[in-house]
């Protein structure tokens, strides 16, 4: 299924009082993702830079979603979403995290898994893949498990087909959601 | 080993996008994508910039490593810059790009004619006319070839 099929034009959705934090080192991504966003009516909040400067206000403000590059200097998306994770009883720990990557090197692909993100989406994606994503894991009501090192939403997904009339309200979900 | 159910508190984001008002997704998307195309000339320029980088003479002193991760970066804003404007076949291109760097030793041993390869065929890329009767075949075999040299290099860079 490509991306965005499972989204209806005639769709209604409301986003527009989502406190929301984008964190990318590159000021251009800032500005695509910006973009996009205003697009879907959500204004972020919070565009910053640096890592340290989003853990600082991950700690004071309420953040309802948190989109993060992988790639940064310093502490990383991995580092961050890592930290956030274990940052209880702050209640941002459990916030929706979606992370976008151009490219994950071979050694950080375990990493991308383990840090406790909602999703990890590589590049290219389009405008449809990211809402798609943002309205999914908006409903994603797995539970948050502490296995091992592990903290963050439950990694198994079970994708099972139901035969009968689709009932739910807007949104119909893709079939097969993968992670990382 | 141990496992932990945290009790999950549900996201506010569950609670607000069913509440009256909002957009739909037709509207959500066009808008979107109007933002981007506001962003494509800057885009495009950052293209250019990292294509050029990536064609730039190196200083001979440079390390091995920092050298990699320079190309490696250069070719990740090139996909960062492509990625929302269709430009599927640099895309491809430059994560292939970064698939040869990462795989790379970082000691040394790198052959850089490979990284000239990429970063010339991506310049094609960009300079293709899209109206040319010629464009889709051209990018089919420039594609194809730089697949062949990841098929090639890939496993030799891993080994």
């Amino acid at each position: 299924m490509a991306a965005g099929d499972s989204l209806r034009d005639s769709a209604v959705f409301n986003l527009s009082g989502a406190i929301t934090m984008v964190v990318d080192d590159s000021p251009f991504s800032l500005a695509l993702t910006t973009g996009v966003l205003a697009g879907f009516g959500v204004r972020p909040a919070f565009t910053i830079g640096r890592s340290v400067e989003a853990r600082r206000i991950l700690q004071e403000k309420p953040v309802d979603l948190l989109l993060v590059d992988t790639d940064m200097p310093e502490i990383d998306g991995f580092e961050l979403v890592r930290w956030l994770r274990r940052s209880g009883p702050n209640p941002n720990a459990f916030t929706p995290v979606i992370m976008t990557a151009s490219h994950i090197r071979r050694s950080r692909v375990a990493e991308a898994r383990d840090c406790g993100a909602n999703f990890v989406v590589t590049k290219p994606f389009s405008a449809a893949m990211l809402l798609e994503r943002i309205l999914w894991v908006a409903r994603d009501d797995r539970p948050f498990l502490e296995v091992g090192d592990y903290l963050g939403p439950d990694r198994r997904f079970r994708n099972e087909g139901y035969e009968g009339e689709e009932r739910r309200g807007r949104l119909i979900r893709p079939e097969t959601v993968e992670f990382a | 080993m141990t496992v932990i159910t945290h009790p999950r508190r549900p996201s506010r984001l569950a609670e607000m996008i069913d509440r009256p008002g909002g957009v739909s997704v037709g509207v959500a998307l066009a808008q979107a994508q109007t933002n981007l195309d506001a962003l494509k000339d800057q885009g495009l320029a950052i293209i250019v910039e990292n294509i050029a980088a990536l064609l730039a003479e190196q200083e001979p002193n440079i390390p091995e490593a920092a050298r990699l991760d320079n190309a490696y970066a250069a070719s990740g804003q090139i996909i960062d810059a492509a990625s929302p404007f269709a430009l599927d076949d640099l895309c491809t291109a430059a994560k292939g790009l970064c698939d040869l760097l990462d795989a790379a030793p970082r000691e040394g041993g790198f052959d850089w004619r490979i990284a000239t390869v990429h970063a010339q065929a991506m310049k094609l890329l960009l300079a293709l006319p899209a109206d040319a009767p010629e464009t889709p075949q051209a990018r089919t075999a420039i594609m194809a070839n730089l697949g062949e040299v990841l098929k090639r290099k890939l496993p030799q860079a891993q080994a």
